[in-house]
């Protein structure tokens, strides 16, 4: 199963990956990236990718 | 080639203003670490450097209230504090600007833009400036404070007091400039703190009465914080969007082969926001002070420089960007700083996306097929590139 990490010092809630990719990526009360599950399903690898690669902080990192 | 020279930049040159992003790949090649003209202050261009300094508070500091000279009595919060006292205040407020909350005020912006485009669509014509992208988001700022908006015609004196105290005083003597902005800084105040005393009587559902009964660590705000924060408000929530409007719709206007994308195709709009974001970025650079000696791209600045981060020219790097110079609405990385990067990451972000995406699909909506009047040409203003002066025109 691909993974999904974020690194909460990095994020400072510019919001991309929870616009982007709403079924990897939550966001908290100030609008800080939160990940329910780091393991994610395959079918949704493509979208971390691009929740990660639009993270102007580059706070995401997606394995497998 | 651009007649503007790389090594020694003017960011209130017309032609700057107009279209920067040739001087921008220019300083990439020659001078990543450029220096202003007449201040001589150092301007950084490539986008690894601006994004390092807006993370590194403790060496590229915002505070700098005096340097600034904004018509303010105390810093602005939370922009022109640093962490860790800065992070109190983010925290405090992040919530209140937070995406679900921003899109919470979409419908009253949407019916708001529609009763502008009535005023004028049978017209034919409009200057979009001052029909559209002034009124628009100070309709946003006073729906999110909570207050009437008979108020739009104050708030435009008073942040113009402020930003462009020539607006309203044309022959306004250079050196007496500080004692407008200062005069309009205590009327900004004056304003808040009567309207606070209302809500202090009579609490609302706003984000006034919100302020007045907020605790960070279980201490409420004190009367000059709130005052700090909403001056702040006024002055970065307004002029930025309008700024960002206009140059959008400029581009649009000039380039019909994308308008017509966006016109198949109004899904694209988030994106084309985002590009416009990157490729226009109006507002073009940010000013820090240098606590610390430090290197960038090789080149020494001091400790008490005024740096410039040019974060437009960081958002047409080639390093960071894929053929940044085509403006591709699908655009698969995106990873502007149009509102910079770091701890200080604009706080009106997801306000201003939101703004800009709904006047976007209303706008093309209603009027789909429009271009400049022949014959004239967009003025834009410098340092925040407003498009000043955008005559429209359309069939009727």
């Amino acid at each position: 199963m691909p993974r999904v990490r974020v690194d909460a010092a990095k994020c400072v809630g510019h919001g991309r990956c929870y616009v982007l990719a709403p079924d990897v990526f939550g966001e908290d009360e100030r609008g800080h990236c939160v990940v329910t599950s780091e393991e994610i399903p395959a079918a949704l690898a493509g979208d971390a990718r691009r929740g990660a690669a639009n993270c102007p902080e580059r706070a995401i990192e997606v394995e497998g | 080639m651009s007649r503007l020279d790389p090594e020694r930049v003017n960011l209130f040159d017309a032609e700057f203003a107009r279209c920067p992003q040739h001087l921008y790949t220019e300083m990439h090649s020659r001078c990543p670490v450029a220096r202003m003209v007449l201040s001589d202050q150092p301007v950084i261009a490539r986008y690894e450097d601006v994004v390092w300094a807006l993370r590194h508070p403790e060496i590229f500091s915002s505070e700098m209230e005096i340097q600034m000279g904004l018509g303010t009595e105390r810093p602005m919060i939370p922009q022109q504090i640093d962490p860790p006292a800065q992070t109190r205040y983010r925290k405090l407020l992040d919530p209140h600007f937070s995406r679900r909350k921003m899109e919470a005020l979409a419908p009253p912006i949407r019916a708001h833009a529609n009763q502008l485009i009535d005023a004028f669509i049978d017209a034919g014509r409009c200057e979009f400036d001052e029909a559209f992208a002034i009124p628009l988001p100070c309709t946003a700022f006073l729906h999110l404070l909570g207050l009437p908006a008979s108020d739009l015609g104050l708030f435009l004196e008073l942040k113009d007091g402020i930003i462009r105290p020539h607006k309203a005083q044309p022959d306004l003597p250079f050196d007496q400039a500080p004692a407008a902005r200062a005069h309009s800084g205590k009327r900004i105040y004056d304003y808040f703190r009567e309207t606070l005393d209302e809500r202090e009587k009579s609490p609302r559902d706003d984000l006034l009465t919100a302020l007045l009964t907020a605790e960070i660590e279980g201490e409420r705000l004190s009367r000059n914080e709130i005052l700090d924060i909403c001056f702040l408000l006024l002055l970065a929530g307004l002029d930025t969007v309008t700024a960002t409007l206009g140059c959008n719709m400029a581009y649009l206007a000039a380039n019909p082969e994308q308008r017509r994308r966006i016109l198949a195709n109004p899904a694209l709009i988030p994106g084309a926001v985002e590009e416009l974001l990157r490729w226009e970025t109006p507002v073009t650079a940010v000013p820090r002070l240098v606590k610390r000696d430090v290197t960038l791209s090789g080149i020494e600045i001091r400790e008490g420089e005024l740096v410039t981060l040019l974060i437009g020219a960081a958002n047409v790097d080639a390093e960071r960007f894929d053929d940044p110079a085509r403006v591709d609405f699908d655009r698969a990385r995106n990873i502007h700083t149009a509102f910079g990067a770091g701890p200080h990451r604009c706080l009106g972000s997801h306000l201003a996306r939101m703004e800009l995406r709904v006047a976007m699909e209303e706008w093309h909506r209603r009027i789909p097929d429009y271009a400049i009047v022949p014959g004239e040409a967009p003025r834009y203003s410098p340092g925040i590139r407003e498009v000043m002066y955008l005559p429209l025109v359309w069939e009727r």
